[in-house]
C-alpha cells in the first residue's frame, strides 16, 4: 500500500458538506496500533478542515498549520475507536481559512478547536492537486479503505536540564527519514506540527509532575492548549531544542508556557494548562 | 483621495490594539509604541501579521479581508497604476506615503516592492486598518 494517504491521513469518510461552510467526517482509529494520542485526533479534525478548505477553493491552495487560539481536550480516545469529526469554516479564501471544529466518539465530545487559522499555500509545493481532487471524490463518496493508519514513531526526547517545577529543556532530532513524511507532505516533507505538540506536552507533564506536592499520585493530563503559533516549516532532520516553563503559580491547574527553537530562532509557541483528569 | 483619519479616532482604538499586538507577539504591552516598526523594531514575521489581523477582527467584531492594507493603501487608483510588476509607480508611491502618513518619509524606499510594504508597518498602520473597517461596517 502507498504511504500517501495512510501513513498521516486521518479522515476515512467526509459524510457531509456544505462548500465554504461546513464539513463532518469519520475516521476509524485501528484498533491494532497501541495509542491514539488528543494531539492526533485534533489532527483528525484539522485534515477535515483542510479537506473543506481546498474543495472550496478549487484546489488551488491548501493550509498548513499555523495558529490555534484554544484546543481542548475533553477525553481520551482509544485505538478501535471511530471518531466523529466536524468543522465549521468562519472564513476560507486562496489567503488563508479559519475555522473551529470538534471530535466525539460515540456522540461525546474528546477534542475541540477554536478558532484555528491556516495559511493557504500553493497546493503544488506540497501535493498533487489532481490526487487531492480525486481523495476529495473518494471521501465524499464509498470513503477510504480503513486500518491505513500504522501509529507514528518518533524519537525520543532527550532532556538537557531540568529545574524542578520551574523548567524543562529538551532536544529533539527529528528523523530524517519516516514514513509520514510521504503523506505529510509527498513533494514537501514537513514535521507536523501536532507531532512536536504532543512532545512539548510531554515535556508539560514532566514538568507539572515533577511540582512537589501537587495532585502527587493522581492522573494529570492536558486540559487545555492555547496560542499554539508554528512560525516556520520542520523539515526531517533538523534538530528541535524544546522549551518548557511553568508560567503561573501551582494551583488546580499548572500554566506553561512551550516553545521550539531551530538554532536559536522560535519556530513554534504554545502555552499548555495541565491538571486532573476528572473523566476517565 | 485618501479618507481622513484623525488623530483622536487612532488614540481611541489604540489601546484595545495594543493590547491585541502584545498578545499576538507575545511581548508587553508598553512595548507596542504607535510609532514602531513591527518587522523590524518588533521582530513580527509574517505569521504575526495573520495572527494580529485575526485577533482584531474577533476583538473589534469586524472583518478585515487579507491585503486589505494596501487595498485602502491603493484608494482609487487602479492596480496597473498602483504597481507595475511588483514595484510601486511614482504615483502608486506617493499613494502609499499618503496613506502611512505616519511612517517617517525616509523608510519609503525607492523603488519600493510591493513585498517590502509590510516593513514600514507599525501599530497605527493597524489602528487606521481597524478604523476603516468599523467605518465599513457601520455603512454596511
Amino acid at each position: 500500500m502507498s504511504d500517501h494517504f495512510a501513513t498521516f491521513s486521518f479522515v476515512d469518510r467526509i459524510t457531509e458538506y456544505e462548500p465554504g461552510q461546513l464539513a463532518h467526517g469519520l475516521f476509524a482509529i485501528p484498533a491494532t496500533i497501541t495509542a491514539f494520542p488528543s494531539c492526533l485526533v485534533a489532527e483528525a479534525v484539522g485534515q477535515l478542515a483542510a479537506w473543506a478548505a481546498m474543495a472550496h477553493v478549487g484546489f488551488r491552495a491548501r493550509p498548513v498549520a499555523a495558529l490555534a487560539f484554544e484546543t481542548r481536550f475533553v477525553n481520551d480516545v482509544m485505538p478501535g475507536s471511530e471518531l466523529e469529526l466536524a468543522v465549521a469554516l468562519a472564513s476560507c479564501d486562496d489567503a488563508a481559512v479559519a475555522y473551529s471544529g470538534h471530535a466525539r466518539v460515540g456522540g461525546a465530545t474528546v477534542v475541540e478547536l477554536h478558532d484555528c487559522l491556516g495559511p493557504m499555500l500553493d497546493i503544488e509545493q506540497f501535493d498533487s492537486k489532481a490526487a487531492l481532487r480525486d481523495r476529495f471524490a473518494l471521501l465524499c463518496g464509498a470513503g477510504a479503505e480503513p486500518g491505513r493508519f500504522h501509529g507514528v514513531t518518533t524519537p525520543e526526547l532527550v532532556v538537557t536540564s531540568e529545574l524542578a517545577g520551574q523548567s524543562v529543556r529538551a532536544i529533539l532530532l527529528v528523523p530524517t527519514d519516516a514514513p509520514f513524511f510521504a503523506d505529510h507532505f509527498p513533494r514537501r516533507p514537513v514535521y507536523p506540527a501536532t507531532l512536536l505538540l504532543e512532545r512539548q506536552i510531554e515535556l508539560a507533564l514532566r514538568l507539572a509532575g515533577g511540582a512537589t506536592d501537587w495532585h502527587a499520585g493522581e492522573s494529570i493530563a492536558p486540559m487545555r492548549m492555547t496560542n499554539v503559533k508554528m512560525r516556520a516549516f520542520i523539515a526531517p532532520g533538523q534538530r528541535l531544542e524544546l522549551l518548557a516553563d511553568m508560567a503561573a503559580p501551582i494551583g488546580e491547574t499548572a500554566k506553561i508556557a512551550l516553545s521550539a527553537r531551530i538554532d536559536g530562532r522560535q519556530v513554534a509557541t504554545a502555552q499548555v494548562e495541565i491538571g486532573r483528569r476528572q473523566n476517565q | 483621495m485618501q479618507p481622513t483619519i484623525t488623530k483622536e479616532e487612532i488614540m481611541q482604538v489604540f489601546p484595545k490594539v495594543a493590547a491585541t499586538m502584545a498578545d499576538a507577539l507575545g511581548c508587553d504591552v508598553e512595548d507596542i509604541k504607535l510609532d514602531v516598526s513591527l518587522i523590524e523594531g518588533l521582530d513580527a514575521e509574517s505569521i504575526d501579521f495573520l495572527d494580529m489581523v485575526f485577533r482584531l477582527e474577533r476583538a473589534f467584531k469586524i472583518k478585515i479581508p487579507r491585503g486589505k492594507i494596501i487595498d485602502n493603501a491603493r484608494g482609487d487608483l487602479s492596480e496597473a497604476a498602483f504597481e507595475q510588476k511588483g514595484v510601486l509607480t511614482p504615483v502608486g508611491l506617493a499613494q502609499l506615503k499618503a496613506y502611512l502618513s505616519e511612517v517617517p518619509p525616509e523608510r519609503f524606499r525607492e523603488p519600493m516592492k510591493v513585498a517590502d510594504i509590510a516593513r514600514l508597518f507599525t501599530p497605527e498602520t493597524f489602528c487606521k486598518l481597524v478604523i476603516m473597517a468599523q467605518r465599513e461596517t457601520k455603512a454596511a
